[in-house]
């Protein structure tokens, strides 16, 4: 098994933007290339993760069409999906096509245009993530899966709406200093708890914005990674796995299980356990969704995510920072690239250049979820001295 | 409610029997592709519930509206994920009972 290291990031900014999804997956792609010294001819394979653009921009094909688009013309590129985990999937994929030793340089998209589209045909196109014949067929929409999940854990753990409306307020702070985030301002918590209700107990604030955007990554074997420059970010574990289909499914909606699993294989690999990580970008498609994550990950114990935050435990200067990038809550949600973002981010820290910068951060942790907990991908990175 | 609700339209598998309340094509825990009529209690409680307020485009119009997951069935029981008919007040562990299934959405309301 060939060990796997990030050698090359880009990104475009978050959030309303006039480009084509092509132009956005180019312009990624493109300063990905540019960060280091990978020429054209050294990359083997292009993989893009995407989930609504046939449907909303009309437009699939994606992965040939970026490739040709930047110049890698002749190799093997293929799109992935899992809703909101597609480029979390992509990663995974070029990560194990390396570590097998099939390809050595690979290159890693994410990219979704979605702030143009119709409200209904922008409804119809994100509930294409959920069961239509069970979930979907009561109504129940994204922030009504979540609205459920903080029901039970309010109900189990006596969470108070003011805890929960902390990871708002907290990722709303770190956005503020990214200018990768579409929300640069912040919100108190009687901002959250007031806004509108969406799905109970789920308010406006407590939900992440559509955003336009794309992110990519340069993966090399650690062998030849040297070559391309001179801090690669090695991938320490990477786990993905399955979860359940619908709100039905589950014993207990407080726990989704293709995090846990996915975790469970990402410690395993990179040989550490929850304590050992720094930094952290979880999936906070909704503030009830990061509580839940930082307990499924590991770094809290059931039922103590909501106070934790409160507390400010996972402030940028608190014990485990969660999200210091604003998190999909302040940076935006343009599912395609969310994952292959949140690595942007934590790549960002582990080389020490981050805008809120953890101090010492040496194991970053990625946490990628699509549909109602259906398919998670968590990924641990390293620092530059743990190549 | 003195009359009792409407039995609930389960399903066991033919061949392990295995109880399911949505339909499955396949048993996920033998395999089979036969399944019988399996009315159960329709007494229910409810696990989670939320309203949607902000609906996806088919339920335009209809919001407010009530979804929750439901464990039904008395002494056996299924986990579904219904409409309750209006009463936002529900909340987890409070009783329901089967109403009927229109459009292929189990409805329940207060017990």
């Amino acid at each position: 098994m060939n060990d796997v290291c990030v050698v090359g990031t880009g990104t475009t900014e978050f959030g309303v933007r006039e480009e084509g999804i092509v132009e956005l997956g180019v312009t990624a792609v493109g300063r990905a290339l540019r960060s280091c010294d990978v020429d054209r001819e050294d990359v083997d394979a292009l993989y893009l993760g995407n989930f609504v653009a046939g449907m909303l921009e009309g437009q699939e094909t994606l992965a040939p069409l970026v490739a040709d688009s930047v110049g890698l013309v002749g190799v093997p590129t293929m799109k992935t999906e899992g809703a909101c985990a597609s480029s979390g999937i992509a990663f995974r994929q070029a990560y194990q096509a390396i570590r097998t030793g099939i390809h050595d340089v690979v290159v890693v998209t994410g990219v979704e245009r979605m702030t143009s589209a119709e409200t209904s045909e922008f409804t119809r196109a994100l509930g294409s993530a959920a069961d239509h014949g069970t979930d979907g067929a009561t109504g129940l929409t994204f922030p009504g899966f979540y609205g459920l999940v903080l029901d039970r854990y309010m109900h189990e753990y006596g969470a108070t709406r003011e805890q929960v409306a902390a990871v708002s307020v907290k990722n709303r702070r770190n956005g503020a200093s990214n200018p990768r985030a579409r929300f640069r301002s912040p919100v108190t918590v009687e901002d959250v708890v007031d806004s509108r209700l969406v799905a109970d107990p789920l308010r406006l604030y407590d939900c992440c914005p559509a955003a336009d955007g794309a992110a990519a990554v340069v993966l090399a074997s650690a062998d030849v990674a040297d070559s391309y420059t001179d801090a690669p970010i090695p991938v320490l574990g990477s786990g993905h796995a399955t979860g359940r289909s619908a709100a039905y499914r589950y014993d207990d909606l407080t726990t989704l299980e293709a995090t846990t699993l996915a975790a469970e294989e990402a410690y395993d690999e990179a040989n550490i356990s929850p304590s050992d990580v720094d930094v952290v970008e979880l999936h906070d498609c909704f503030s009830a969704a990061e509580i839940g994550d930082s307990e499924d990950l590991g770094f809290f114990e059931k039922g103590e995510g909501a106070a934790a935050v409160a507390e400010g435990r996972t402030a940028v200067d608190g014990e485990l920072p969660i999200n210091p990038s604003g998190g999909l809550l302040a940076k935006g949600h343009p599912v395609g690239a969310t994952g292959i973002g949140q690595i942007y981010e934590v790549c960002l820290q582990l080389l020490g250049e981050h805008e809120n910068q953890v101090d010492g951060a040496e194991v970053g942790l990625a946490h990628n979820l699509g549909g109602s907990g259906a398919v998670s991908t968590v990924t641990v990175l390293g620092g530059p001295s743990r190549v | 409610m003195s009359e009792s609700p409407p039995r609930f339209p389960a399903t066991r598998c033919a061949d392990c029997g295995h109880l399911y309340g949505h339909e499955a094509y396949i048993c996920r825990e033998c395999g089979s592709e036969t399944f019988a009529e399996a009315p159960l209690d329709g007494t229910g409680t409810v696990y989670a519930r939320t309203t949607i307020r902000v609906p996806g485009s088919d339920q335009q119009g209809e919001e407010p509206f009530e979804v929750a997951v439901v464990d039904v069935g008395g002494e056996e029981t299924v986990r579904v994920t219904a409409r309750l008919e209006e009463n936002p007040e529900l909340g987890p562990d409070d009783p329901v009972e089967f109403v009927d299934r229109r459009d292929g959405v189990f409805y329940f309301r207060a017990a």
